[in-house]
């Protein structure tokens, strides 16, 4: 296994609540995410089918309910995929149809005022 | 046998490594942004209907009547927006680098995206000449751009001598390969209402493919037990169109009466056929007095006759499953494949689970025969090579 990396993305205030950043670290594709003020980095490839994961739409979603109820939540922690559109938890990379199918996820730091990635 | 293990997918965002593969693609959608395109292309009084007439939606909107499910996210692959923020599929540079270049696609079959939907409209007249538009505009701003793009024929089935007409106006056209109608329709297409059109289909070599769509209007529902509630639950079930499709055409003859015709039922599904075929042939034998003009059991004449494109490719969990459906349909010789760019269930060539023995008939070679089209010599595609 190679060394791990520890790669800078921006600056913090690039990088603002609801936004993310699509970037190349070290010839990998990796989108990073301000999810309510925390960040969390994803593998810009969707375990479903290799689509641009981090391209997709960053919603909130139907809260599993037990009573047919309509429940909106969760707003701006959820990305779906752009291609098919499967949804997933940018803090764990979970999907939330089936939590065994797995987006890769990657820790991110933030020291002095700058974000990275530990790839 | 294994199905071919799904190889990796190139990580999006990174530099694809793309194996070079001879790849026909049978359904890719060419779109506009507005349907005002079409303007220059429809005679002053049709013009006047989307220049000064209700339009479903906003004055860009193209005429139809939409179905009565929504899908909750959009029907387009996201990262499929052109810079311009137009439509999925308008943009003819970005589709050369998520699909023609990227893939290596020696012919893209282009189905257009709105226009069938032309067929869910009650005045056939209006559907025939937004038909013609679109075919206009098809040839004259996509395929002489790149040689790689053929063109799929539209027509209002709604309408059968104005799509007789309109294929005896285009057919030969050296671009159009196909004739194309939505699987949505007001009668399954053996009718003999719809004879006309197989008839030109037939006179002037082209095969004939119903796509997917068009269940709003003045077509039936698509399913026979009233209409399904939800997007994906609808989606899911929209092959029983294809499954009544199939049916009547050979039911009615049709291919007697027009013996070298081919139909193929673009994004309808697949798994199903030979189940349905098993069907047919068993209450054929006992009733065949119904038909009297049949000569062979029903899967003979979808074995001749009937193709089905592959995407979406059902994906059960054991691969053996899948593969004995292919087989039981003789998939080596009838299915052509399609990525169905840029729609959100787009199948990716590297990743579809086709028999590796299988790739190259349904590849290419399949659609190559059902359309006649050469081999291409300039593999590496682009638009400025002319080709032999």
């Amino acid at each position: 296994m190679s060394e791990r990396q520890r790669l800078r993305v921006c600056s913090e205030s690039e990088l603002a609540p609801g936004d993310r950043i699509v970037r190349d670290l070290d010839g990998l594709s990796v989108g990073i995410f301000n999810v309510h003020g925390r960040f969390y980095a994803l593998h810009n490839r969707c375990p479903h089918r290799g689509g641009a994961l981090c391209r997709g739409p960053v919603t909130g979603t139907a809260l599993p309910t037990s009573d047919f109820e309509f429940v909106y939540g969760r707003e701006g922690e959820i990305l779906r995929c752009a291609w098919h559109g499967w949804e997933f938890d940018i803090a764990t990379g979970h999907s939330l149809v089936d939590p065994r199918i797995r987006a890769k996820t990657y820790p991110v730091e933030v020291a002095d005022g700058d974000v990275y990635v530990v790839i | 046998m294994p199905l071919n293990p799904a190889s990796p997918a190139p990580p999006a965002g990174r530099s694809p490594a793309v194996k070079s593969r001879r790849m026909i693609d049978c359904d890719v959608h060419n779109s506009w942004s507005t349907s005002a395109v079409l303007l220059p292309y429809l005679d002053p009084y049709f013009r006047d209907f989307l220049e000064r007439g209700e339009l479903p939606g906003g004055r860009d909107s193209f005429p139809h009547a939409h179905r009565p499910w929504l899908h909750p996210e959009g029907y387009m692959r996201t990262d499929a927006i052109p810079g311009d923020g137009g439509a999925p599929g308008s943009d003819y540079d970005l589709l050369c680098e998520q699909l023609l270049d990227r893939y290596d696609v020696e012919y893209a079959i282009l189905t257009g995206d709105e226009a069938v939907e032309a067929s869910t409209l009650a005045n056939p007249y209006l559907a025939s000449a937004l038909a013609r538009a679109s075919n206009d505009w098809t040839l004259e701003e996509w395929t002489p751009r790149d040689p790689r793009l053929k063109a799929s024929l539209v027509v209002a089935p709604q309408d059968p001598p104005g799509a007789a007409a309109e294929i005896r106006r285009l057919g030969d056209h050296p671009d159009v390969v196909q004739v194309l109608v939505s699987s949505g329709s007001e009668r399954p297409y053996g009718d003999p209402f719809y004879h006309p059109i197989w008839e030109a289909a037939a006179e002037v070599g082209l095969p004939v493919a119903a796509h997917l769509g068009a269940q709003g209007g003045i077509n039936a529902n698509p399913t026979g037990c009233g209409p399904p509630t939800f997007f994906w639950e609808a989606h899911a079930l929209l092959c029983e169109t294809g499954m009544g499709h199939v049916a009547s055409l050979i039911a009615h003859g049709v291919f007697e009466k027009f013996p070298n015709l081919r139909f193929t039922l673009i994004e309808c599904g697949v798994a199903w056929l030979g189940p349905i075929l098993w069907r047919l042939d068993a209450d054929y034998k006992a009733l065949r007095k119904e038909t009297p003009w049949l000569k062979r059991l029903p899967s003979e004449y979808a074995a001749d006759h009937i193709r089905l494109t592959t995407q979406p490719l059902e994906q059960p969990k054991d691969d053996a499953h899948l593969r004995a459906a292919l087989e039981a349909i003789d998939g080596e010789r009838t299915l052509l494949f399609a990525t169905d760019y840029p729609h959100w269930d787009f199948d990716d060539p590297e990743l579809v689970r086709i028999p590796r023995e299988w790739r190259e008939r349904v590849f290419s070679e399949n659609a190559r025969e059902l359309y006649g089209l050469p081999v291409r010599r300039d593999d590496r595609a682009g638009a400025a090579q002319p080709v032999v």
